[in-house]
């Protein structure tokens, strides 16, 4: 397994590090943040960036429990609790969105537990991590290494 | 029965967007307008649209298709390419081997979910771009995504887009 390249436009970089800042803020709950992008990145196979936002959410104090059952939320009984449930069913939803839209009542679940600001800021951050996963897995970047911290200086 | 009388078929009611994100989230949305204009940075403007399409296509995004459909044929292109976009890979003939290469690339970095993005198919790209057009490319392919999340989520609506509105 070998890098494939590690080019990546400076501005591009930038502007999606602006992205994921804007989403990350306006959210206003680091430790979600980092749910829903590990939940993100291990739908869709990004090494680098699970590695990075596991280790950023042990940072954030986000429970080694929560961390192990993530990919088992939905059966994971009381260890999420309602609004981590609305947030990580809408990561799924709009994550995977070859399987066709987002269902009304992911939705709707959703803007039960945020407000509509907070809500186009969570979509944001959902949008951003899949951005990221995209630009991680096509170019091969293999978990940890030198830009790991360049980027988790943004978090 | 057939009609040319557009005012006299009963379609279905337009439904709003459910969520406004754009004005909600102004900075992300000003983010948005810079990622996108720098990830576009030299790259072949005709490519772009088809990988636009194309992504679009495959994560149902209505309010993106109905934008770079018409910003292709402003654009000059065939309405044939762009009907045959969804089934490119038998309609071969209709683009250039470079084009195929990144419609191929486009695929594989939109779905994720399936599992990676295989060797084959960067290499396959990687014969027809160079090393910093590929980076650029497979950026612009991950914008593209990004959009299309924005559109679907919020259910934007389809159909006002006038082509050259937001370039």
């Amino acid at each position: 397994m070998t890098v494939r390249t590690r080019l990546l436009d400076p501005a591009v970089a930038q502007a999606m590090s602006a992205l994921s800042g804007a989403a990350k803020k306006g959210l206003g709950d680091p430790a979600l943040a980092e749910l829903v992008m590990i939940r993100a990145s291990q739908l869709n196979h990004c090494a680098f960036c699970l590695d990075m936002h596991l280790t950023l959410a042990r940072e954030h104090g986000v429970s080694e429990r929560q961390l192990g059952l993530l990919a088992a939320w939905e059966e994971a009984g009381d260890v999420f609790d309602e609004r981590e449930r609305a947030a990580l069913a809408l990561t799924e939803a709009v994550t995977v969105l070859t399987d066709g839209f987002v269902p009304d009542e992911v939705y709707e679940k959703a803007a039960e537990h945020f407000d509509e600001v907070r809500l186009a800021h969570l979509v944001a951050l959902i949008t951003a991590i899949n951005n990221w996963n995209r630009v991680m897995v096509g170019r091969r970047i293999p978990p940890g290494g030198e830009s790991c911290y360049r980027f988790s200086s943004h978090s | 029965m057939t009609t040319t009388d557009d005012t006299k078929t009963e379609y279905a009611p337009e439904t709003g967007p459910r969520l406004r994100w754009a004005q909600l989230a102004p900075d992300v949305y000003k983010a948005m307008i810079r990622l996108d204009a720098a990830a576009r940075q030299g790259l072949d403007p005709t490519l772009c649209e088809l990988v636009k399409i194309r992504a679009s296509q495959i994560n149902h995004c209505a309010f993106c298709l109905d934008m770079h459909t018409k910003d292709a044929l402003a654009a000059g292109e065939r309405v044939e390419r762009i009907m045959q976009l969804s089934a490119w890979d038998e309609s071969r003939h209709f683009y250039t081997e470079r084009e195929l290469a990144a419609l191929e690339l486009t695929e594989a970095v939109t779905v994720l979910t399936d599992g990676f993005v295989p060797d084959e198919v960067y290499e396959k790209a990687a014969q027809h771009f160079e090393e910093a057009e590929l980076a650029q490319l497979i950026s612009a392919i991950a914008v593209i995504n990004a959009w299309n999340r924005f559109g679907v989520t919020a259910r934007m609506t389809p159909g006002h887009y006038q082509a050259g509105q937001h370039k």
